[in-house]
Formats: structure tokens, sequence, C-alpha cells
């Protein structure tokens, strides 16, 4: 296990310790929601992970590295933001496939477009935002969010 | 019994597809099967080394800190303590980016501003801090730290753009299906009666699982509080009725 696991599963207990002698019951139902959480979207996350897994084993990783870093940065950059709007993978799966992508060779723009665009703009779920709040509210949020994370990744890419 | 499996295979399809291709793949290609469970088990290993805590550390967030409180101060105050706020609330809370939306349909109505909802949204999908965590283990400290800080000063400025688009006005009036969209999902209930002690007037047990009582109000807080706290995600509110075509939830 690497530092950071380590630490969070350290502060975790820890931090469990602490509320299950301030209030029991209340930790108890926090670790019952955990569960659930968790069990609730235990087949999706396999599923999602067998899909990359084979997704992989077809395209490795250094043959999507060559054909990104083949193209326009710039055009390579908006595509991943496209993908990211579209596509629904859990944070935890994104980052150590990112990660796995990067390592082989991935520019920092298109990753970081990916990942951002991945939780803050949504394709899908945005019908329900546009009830909740309307067209105009939706639509301004979504494209701001779009456009920025472009300047994010812009801007990483530059900086880092 | 019988039933529960039909939905559960109802919900799942996307898995059973993925299985399927795999045994087609297993038949035609072996070798392309066997580097995909290859790699799967990465995944899977880093998976679950990092996600009960992250599922734990979560909840603990989200039943720990006093939201009552961030959610009064938001209503009355706009300023920057309102906007330190927001970040604050979309930070800790825990569940999907729609999740936030009556969150924030009910701050709009008690006088939260549109940057200010903005924000709450945004954080909620990207400034979580367990999340952050696990980002810094898979792409390196430096990467997440620059990362987090852009998107905080993007989401300041562009909540503060949406502000000058959005009006007050664009927003939709009252809607009445908050009032009667109170559902329970009896198949995900499991009679913890969680829901029938924090709101007595609305949830009532019917044998082994909750039922909504008939009520003409709803008080918007405590049943927002309510769904937050049903160990089981099994309360709907009509606008998170979504929840069963959505599979992921994304922190």
């Amino acid at each position: 296990m690497d530092i950071f696991t380590l630490a969070v599963w350290i502060l975790t207990g820890g931090l469990l310790l602490f509320f299950f002698q301030k209030d029991k019951r209340r930790t108890k139902d926090a670790l019952k929601k955990a569960f659930f959480m968790g069990k609730g979207m235990a087949a999706s996350i396999f599923a999602v992970i067998f899909a990359i897994g084979l997704l992989l084993a077809i395209l490795p990783p250094a043959t999507i590295a060559s054909f990104i870093g083949k193209q326009n940065e710039t055009l390579a950059m908006i595509a991943a933001a496209g993908f990211g709007t579209i596509t629904l993978i859990p944070a935890f799966i994104a980052f150590p496939l990112i990660g796995t992508l990067r390592s082989a060779g991935v520019g920092i723009m298109p990753s970081v477009a990916f990942l951002t665009t991945l939780t803050m703009v949504g394709v899908v779920t945005f019908p329900l935002e546009k009830r909740e709040f309307g067209r105009k509210f939706a639509i301004t949020r979504n494209l701001l969010s779009f456009v920025f994370a472009l300047v994010i990744a812009f801007v990483m890419g530059v900086v880092l | 019994m019988n039933n529960r499996m039909v939905l559960w295979m109802k919900h799942n399809i996307f898995l059973e597809c993925i299985l399927g291709i795999y045994a087609v793949i297993f038949f035609s290609y072996p070798k392309i099967g066997i580097q995909a469970i290859y790699n799967s088990g990465y995944y899977i290993k880093e998976m679950l080394m990092i996600m009960p805590v992250i599922f734990i550390l979560t909840a603990l967030l989200d039943s720990f800190v006093p939201k009552e409180m961030i959610l009064r101060t938001l209503g009355k105050e706009a300023k920057l303590k309102g906007v330190f706020f927001s970040f604050l609330l979309g930070s800790i809370s825990a569940g999907p980016i729609y999740a936030a939306f009556p969150i924030c349909t009910m701050l709009h109505k008690k006088g939260a501003t549109i940057r200010n909802l903005i924000i709450i949204i945004s954080s909620w999908a990207v400034v979580k801090i367990p999340m952050l965590i696990n980002e810094a283990k898979f792409l390196g400290l430096k990467f997440m730290l620059v990362r987090w800080g852009l998107t905080i000063l993007s989401i300041l400025l562009f909540s503060f753009l949406a502000g000058l688009i959005v009006k007050d006005d664009d927003l939709p009036r009252e809607k009445e299906e908050q009032k009667i969209g109170v559902t329970i999902n009896r198949t995900a209930c499991m009679g913890c009666t969680v829901c029938t002690k924090k709101y007595p007037e609305l949830f009532e047990m019917d044998g082994k699982k909750a039922r909504v009582k008939e009520v003409k109000e709803v008080e918007m807080e405590r049943l927002l509080e309510t769904i937050s706290s049903c160990p089981v995600k099994a309360i709907d509110n009509a606008v998170s009725s979504i929840q069963n075509t959505t599979v992921y939830i994304d922190q």
C-alpha cells in the first residue's frame, strides 16, 4: 500500500474512533450509509472496470498514447473534453485510468480536460437540471463549465 | 425474490452486456480475454484499496458536519461568507451531482443567489475532499494541487459570469410535484426506521418497510434531511427519480 492510501486509512480510522466516542448511533448510521452506498454502486463499478480492462486489452495504453500524440494537441484536448462530457465513469476509477494513460505518454491537456468535464458537465443529468432550474440556467452552467474545463486543461499544460 | 432478480437484471444491463462481450472474446480471442481480465484485476485491486475508506469518509463528513447551520447562513447572506459556505457545502456533501439539485432549489427559495447555486453544484461535482486524496495518489500531489486550485478559481469566475447571465426570474417557480412527489423504493428499503424516527409526520412503518403518509404539506428542509439520512437512499423526491436510470454515482 502506498503512502496516500495508508494515510487515508489511518485518518479515517482515527475519525471513526473519535466520532464513535462522541455519538455511537450516528457513527453507526454513517457506516451503514457508507456500506449501502458501496453496495448500490458495486455492479456498475465492476461493469465499468471490466469495460475499461477490455478496452485496454484491445487498445493498449501505448497505442492510445501514440494515437493521441499524433493529433493536434488542442483538438485532442477538445475531443477528450467531449468524451468526458458524455461518459459516466466514477471519479475513483477515472483517476487510476488516467494515471495509466499518463504514464503511457498521453499529454497533460487531454487528461485534465477529460477529468474535469467528467464530473462537472453532464449530458445525462442535463434534463434533470433543466427541469429543476430552467433551460437558461442549465445551458449556462454546462457551457461555462465546459469552456473553463478547457481553460484549466490549457493552463495546466503550460504550467506543468 | 424472483421479482427482485428481474429488477436487478434490469438495472444492470450494462454489466450483463459487458459479461456477454467477454464470453464472445474468450471464445474467439482468448489472448485478448486474458489480457482484459488481467487489466481489470489491476483496477479492481486499486479500487478495493481506496474505495471503502472513501465511502466511509464521505458518509462521516455528510453526517457530522452541521449542515443546518450552513443552510441557514446561505439563505440569508450573499457576500463573501455565502461564497465560502457554498464551497464548503458542495465539498463535504455526499452523493452524485443531481443530489445537489433539490437542495439548491430549496436554498434559492430562501434567498440564495444564482451565483451561490452554481458554486454549490460545481464544487459538489469536483471539489470532493476524499477524491482529492485519490487524485493525488494516482496523478501526483502537484497535479492534484494545481488542478484543484485552478478549478476553484474557475468556479469563482464562471459562477460570477453565470450570475450576470441568468436572472432569478429564469428559474421555474414553485413546483407542485415537490409536495406530492415523495415515494419509497420498496425493494431498496430495509426497514431501518430512520425515516420514521426523523420525520414521523410523513413516514410510517408498514410491516418491514417504510411508507409515505398522506399529508398536505411537506417541510422541505426536514424531508431533505431525512432523504439524506436514509442509509439505502430509498426515498425518492420525484426530482431524484432519475436515480434508477443513472447508474453511477460520480463522487
